[in-house]
């Protein structure tokens, strides 16, 4: 099972810049949907993907659903030629965006976040609004119910603010 | 508007959406991870289960 809190406190206490989108914001927001992984957009300056490098490699990423023994490098040349991974780790699933499909990167995403303080530390997460728009524009038929959700959750929050 | 998402919108537990929002995003992941943890108990279970006979 995925370790949400230590993935979160390594990724924060490494300085790592990311966002936290997909399931996992849905979840904190409210839905119930349930996820298994922990998705998170991740700046993609030099600097930062030398940090983010860093602060999983203790703990063994490997491609998810590659097979094993595969010349999977994990160094930050490896992540600047990419752009996208779906890992696997000892601390379980996570996926590292550095883009996503109605959203862009993490920069252009960073108006759209709200600070959430959750297991000792503050992260940032893709607000609900901005959450719907990007999974409406991934298109995706497994998403569907995940909007529906999400749409209803958006829905009761305003109505419980009025 | 979408006619398929509307569908499934009248589909969703609203009750279950209330109740999440009384708590802290803290506590709706803590919850997510009980849930992820029961469900992994009942496919141990199920798994041994199969071994058995």
């Amino acid at each position: 099972m995925t370790d949400f809190p230590r993935l979160l406190e390594v990724l924060s206490r490494g300085g790592v810049k990311f966002i936290i989108v997909g399931g996992f914001a849905g979840t904190l927001h409210g839905s119930s949907v349930p996820t298994r992984d922990l998705d998170i957009v991740y700046s993609r300056d030099s600097g930062n993907v030398r940090r983010l490098v860093e602060a999983l490699a203790a703990h063994a990423p490997y491609l998810r659903g590659a097979p094993p023994g595969l010349p999977f490098l994990w160094d930050p040349a490896t992540v600047e030629k990419g752009l996208n991974f779906t890992l696997t780790s000892k601390l379980g699933a996570i996926d590292l965006l550095g883009e996503i499909a109605g959203g862009g990167d993490y920069e252009r995403l960073l108006p759209d976040t709200v600070l959430v303080q959750i297991f000792g530390v503050e992260c940032l997460c893709l607000k609900l609004e901005t959450l719907i728009k990007v999974k409406r524009a991934a298109g995706r038929t497994k998403d569907l119910l995940a909007v529906a959700d999400l749409e209803a959750l958006k829905e009761e929050r305003d109505q419980s603010r009025d | 508007m979408d006619p398929l998402l509307e569908l499934c919108k009248q589909e969703v537990d609203r009750t279950l959406l209330r109740e999440n929002l009384k708590l802290t995003p803290e506590q709706r992941a803590l919850e997510l991870m009980s849930l992820l943890a029961a469900a992994e108990e009942f496919q141990r279970a199920g798994r041994a289960i199969r071994a058995m006979r």
